[in-house]
């Protein structure tokens, strides 16, 4: 190896640092988790074996015998070496010997037979508090009780003496566990959720409409505030960058004080008898003229930026020879400039497009998906599966699964966008040839 | 450009455009220092009230907003400094050194730079759990960071591409090493380009709101972002003007950075389009 | 000191851009490598300093085998087209650069960058930028640089093509002086016959990643191994004329007249094709080998005038005499060729 191979590979370690673990990783992950049933009721560590009145209303449907099933859910209290031993560490030696000697290896259904035989014992505690606590030192029973391990899981069934045999062990174990599991079922329920397809149509209106304002609102700009005289076209420019700089938080802030129903336009609009009403929520299509106007003056704004530095890029002799040729102004732009704007045209919307079908923070600060799910795009749909809702139940695995649909998305368009850059110049092998 | 055509119509279309964007801008102004009576469009009063969340929390429970700036300047400014610091060796090796896996790098580069990474967030969001970087403030900046990356070292690439061959083949036929070529001969070169990388970098991690929504959402890593939503959202009756207070304070800096640096950031724009 | 490349084979990806070729330079000797673009001639000069490897074949200083020696040890001066100054540095920091590298002492770095300064003349422009510098001034600044480490070579990559007509004339013999007085082997590349033929010993002709011919300018000029370096050489270029062999005389193609042909040639048979090279200054009025023409162009140079003469077939002769000549466009002349002083070549291109 030459060294300056070595000192490339040097140069590149902390960038291939960095995105394996927040790029490559994510991305695996994103694939792995789609596999799971992870969510916040499962947490995202391993789980535990806990068995619960739900386990046992739902051991039957599973196939478990129902009569072991209300067994597990009963208390049992058994005199054991080991109950004897905290008994004998918390209210004395004599009245473990007694009881161990008058009730050993006994068992009782519940609680309150055992308190009635410890009533019996000569050396008994002499609250009746004190009897229950005491009695509760033999409790064997399963129900409610967390065991991190399947091993002390399964120690514990044995204890409670079932006569369980191998499958039925097994099975009482699959649906005790409270962890997450490997399923494929969040495709499916991908494929027939009716809010997915919700969510794929909103995508599909979302990005068309907002991208034919961005290119076209934007192209509009460039072109007028090209033709302009300096100073007019700089105010406008000014005004035009706002949208893209402003954080988004205080962006859209400014645009709920616009549309409240106290806000601007309710104000203004009650001089001409208009009864006020919020303009962003009050219906779907108010809704989405405000969701494609938000994104859009953004849009717009990056669009006039990238199409101003591309007019700019042209040649003015172009411009005065068709001027001295007698092409009016909209010839002008039909025949000179739109032609030479084909590619920064074709490059910005194919990059919005993938930039408009993953982002989400807009409408989430806007509408967050309303009213209904009117707006709710796929992208905002994934955040509200996995990591924002009201329910609080948040699916990780579906989510996952959601956005992993995006992912692969994203990685078949940046492909694209590969041969869109003209990739083999852009390899050129450096001219120092070391 | 010769005027043969009349300005007027084109200028009044764009001014009625304009018009919600300079409403909303002006009362985002105005509305800070004055009263307006509901439903009216004119203030009539000025007070400087709506500003008193600078000297005590706006209500009770809040942060000190100092505190959140504070925050605010850790999390932009680290962002921007890695984000700085490595793309500019990553940069250099993509445009000017031979290595393996060069042009395997370079597609790499390119297609996160395209690669819409918010599609991410749930793995990154259940990693930091696991690794205990969750809701820290270092948890939002390596993320921020990472996310940032490829968009940097694309645009650095982009400014030693413009540095000429010439001066590096100089610098090794009068005896410099590569790395020496490159600290002392190429690197003062780009200059500007980092300048604008660093500010470009810092405006963004600045005006991020998702990441530090989703993975430090509480209250002792909180960005003015998540603050400012937090405010607006919690809030019953919206007291739009201590909003807009907040938000410009939030903007200030934003705003203060692009008059001075105008030139240096729109050729960031015209290299990089991530939108 | 001697420099020789041996077998030198250059190749990008799959094509051979310079095949086994092979080249010595003489101590203190400047050679050029001329050749129009894409001739390879660049390519030959990033191998000597060390930027492109070499695919096969060996470089030597003197005697010692440099083939591998990275280019920073190479002790190489270059001078690039564009002069490559160090923009962030002022002129001093620019010339003592590769001193600085080497890690000589401060007070050895200021003589040597104060001697060199005085030796391209720009003592009094140390402390500026290289920006406020004029073309020609940044060669001299250039040349500095790429001589104060003493190096064994000194290589010119089109060093005068960035500047305008008058400072290249100056610069042209700026560089043979220092190169001189210096006595350092030198190679220049170039693609304008005139600076190779004016500043070189020897010309190194380059076509298609081939050395064509090497000689001195005047023998090259004289006698060009090729119709290629014919066609080359001379400006305002050479004429050709295309015809028949017919005993000694040449039948010119599409036409009546013909030519005889010079006896010092060894012709190729009857009726076979050959092109007769025919230099402006050599058709003139009283030659003795007479051609018919019709003038068809004018071109007045101050001390000399251009005549373009059509002939009856189309093909056109050039001539270049002193001005005072009253001709006029149209004017039909019979001018005279001197056999001898003509250059004759077969159909391949190949000199007879």
């Amino acid at each position: 190896m030459r060294r300056a191979h070595l000192l490339g590979l040097g140069f590149m370690a902390p960038a291939l640092l960095i995105v394996c673990l927040f790029f490559l990783a994510p991305v695996i992950m994103t694939a792995v988790f789609s596999f799971t049933n992870m969510s916040s009721g499962t947490g995202i560590s391993g789980g535990a074996y806990e068995v619960t009145e739900k386990t046992v209303r739902r051991l039957p449907e599973h196939g478990f015998p129902e009569a072991k099933a209300e067994m597990l859910a009963q208390d049992v209290y058994r005199i054991d070496p080991a109950g004897l031993t905290a008994l004998g560490a918390g209210y004395g030696k004599a009245l473990a010997d007694e009881v161990g000697k008058s009730l050993s290896g006994k068992t009782f259904n519940g609680r309150r037979d055992l308190e009635r035989a410890l009533k019996k014992m000569k050396a008994r505690p002499r609250s009746i508090r004190e009897i229950k606590v005491a009695a509760d030192l033999f409790k064997r029973s399963v129900l409610n009780t967390r065991y991190e391990t399947e091993d002390a899981f399964v120690a514990a069934i044995t204890d409670l003496d079932l006569k369980l045999d191998t499958s039925e062990r097994a099975l009482l174990s699959k649906v005790a566990y409270t962890g997450w599991t490997w399923t494929t079922e969040n495709y499916e329920l991908i494929a027939t959720l009716p809010s997915t397809l919700r969510a794929a149509a909103n995508t599909l209106t979302y990005v068309g409409f907002t991208l034919a304002f961005n290119v076209g609102f934007g192209l509009f700009l460039a072109l007028a505030t090209f033709y302009l005289p300096g100073a007019q076209a700089a105010t406008f420019r000014a005004i035009w960058i706002l949208p893209r700089i402003l954080p988004p938080v205080i962006y859209i802030m400014m645009w709920k004080w616009l549309t409240w129903d106290t806000g601007f336009i309710s104000s203004f609009l009650s001089n001409f008898d208009v009864t006020p009403r919020n303009w962003m929520l009050h219906s779907d299509i108010n809704a989405w003229v405000s969701i494609v106007l938000i994104n859009g003056f953004v849009g717009a704004s990056l669009g006039m930026i990238l199409f101003s530095s591309a007019l700019r890029a042209i040649p003015s002799s172009m411009l005065y020879a068709s001027e001295v040729d007698g092409a009016s102004r909209l010839q002008q732009i039909w025949y000179i400039i739109l032609p030479q704007l084909r590619w920064p045209i074709l490059f910005t919307t194919a990059y919005q497009t993938l930039s408009l079908l993953t982002s989400f923070d807009y409408i989430y600060l806007s509408t967050d998906g309303g009213p209904g799910s009117s707006t709710e795009v796929w992208a905002l749909y994934t955040f509200h599966t996995a990591l924002n809702n009201y329910g609080g139940a948040l699916q990780y695995g579906l989510g996952a699964a959601l956005a992993l649909v995006l992912v692969v998305i994203g990685i078949a368009a940046s492909l694209v966008y590969l041969r869109l850059f003209n990739f083999d110049k852009l390899v050129a092998k450096p001219r120092i040839e070391q | 450009m010769t005027s043969n055509f009349k300005t007027w119509p084109v200028t009044l279309l764009l001014a009625v455009l304009s018009l919600p964007i300079v409403i909303m801008f002006a009362y985002l102004i105005v509305d800070t220092v004055t009263d307006t009576t509901a439903g009216s469009l004119i203030p009539d009063r000025f007070t400087l009230e709506h500003w008193r969340f600078l000297f005590e929390p706006p209500q009770t429970g809040r942060a000190d907003i100092w505190a959140v700036t504070l925050n605010t300047f850790l999390f932009a400014g680290s962002t921007s400094l890695i984000v700085v610091s490595v793309s500019v060796t990553s940069g250099y090796a993509l445009s000017r050194l031979n290595m393996p896996f060069r042009k395997f790098f370079l597609g790499g580069v390119l297609t996160l730079h395209a690669f819409p990474t918010v599609t991410l967030i749930i793995a990154i969001f259940l990693m930091l759990q696991m690794t205990g970087l969750y809701n820290t403030l270092i948890g939002v900046i390596l993320v921020k960071t990472a996310l940032e990356l490829p968009f940097g070292i694309w645009i650095m690439k982009g400014f030693y591409d413009t540095v000429p061959w010439e001066i590096e083949m100089a610098g090794i036929a009068d005896g410099a090493d590569r790395f020496t070529v490159w600290r002392k001969l190429v690197l003062p070169q780009v200059h500007p380009g980092l300048a604008a990388l660093g500010l470009f970098s810092f405006l963004s991690a600045w005006s991020e709101f998702i990441l530090p929504q989703v993975l430090a959402p509480d209250g002792a890593s909180q960005v003015l972002s998540t603050y400012m939503q937090n405010l607006i959202k919690d809030d019953r009756a919206p007291d739009f003007n201590l909003f807009k207070s907040v938000g410009l304070f939030y903007a200030l800096p934003v705003m203060t950075i692009y008059l001075i640096f105008n030139q240096k950031l729109m050729n960031i724009y015209g290299g990089g389009t991530k939108g | 000191m001697r420099i020789a490349l041996e077998n030198f084979t250059k190749t990008f990806g799959d094509t051979a851009v310079i095949e086994n070729m092979n080249l010595e330079i003489a101590s203190g000797e400047m050679l050029a490598l001329l050749g129009p673009s894409g001739c390879g001639k660049s390519t030959t000069l990033f191998a000597v300093c060390g930027i492109h490897r070499m695919d096969g074949g060996r470089l030597l200083f003197g005697d010692k085998d440099v083939t591998s020696v990275p280019s920073q040890n190479r002790n190489v001066g270059v001078v690039f087209q564009n002069y490559a100054l160090y923009p962030h540095m002022n002129i001093y920091e620019n010339i003592a650069f590769p001193l600085k590298i080497r890690k000589d002492n401060k007070k050895t770095i200021d003589e040597k960058v104060q001697e060199i300064a005085e030796l391209v003349h720009i003592p009094e422009l140390l402390d500026r930028k290289p920006i406020q510098l004029s073309g020609g001034q940044q060669q001299r600044v250039a040349l500095a640089r790429a001589l104060v480490r003493e190096p064994d070579v000194l290589l010119l990559d089109e060093p005068l093509a960035n500047l305008d007509a008058k400072l290249r004339l100056e610069m042209r013999s700026e560089i043979r002086r220092i190169q001189q007085k210096t006595g350092i082997t030198a190679i220049l590349v170039t693609h304008d016959q005139v600076e190779a033929m004016s500043m070189c010993d020897r010309i190194a002709i380059m076509d298609k990643g081939q050395i064509v011919q090497l000689s001195t300018p005047k023998d090259m000029y004289e006698n060009p191994a090729s119709e290629f370096v014919a066609g080359f050489m001379g400006n305002p270029p050479i004429s050709f004329l295309d015809g028949t062999v017919d005993e000694n005389d040449l039948r010119l193609a599409n036409s009546s007249q013909s030519l005889p042909l010079s006896s010092n040639i060894s012709l190729p048979n009857d009726g076979e094709t050959l092109r007769l090279g025919i230099r402006p200054e050599h058709f003139q009025p009283n030659y003795p080998a007479k051609l018919s023409g019709k003038i068809s162009f004018i071109e007045t140079q101050g001390r000399e005038v251009l005549y373009d003469v059509t002939l009856e077939n189309g093909d056109v002769l050039r001539s270049i005499q002193s001005s005072g000549m009253p001709h006029a466009i149209g004017e039909l002349v019979t001018w005279g060729i001197d056999p001898d002083k003509t250059l004759a070549f077969a159909a391949n291109g190949s000199r007879l």
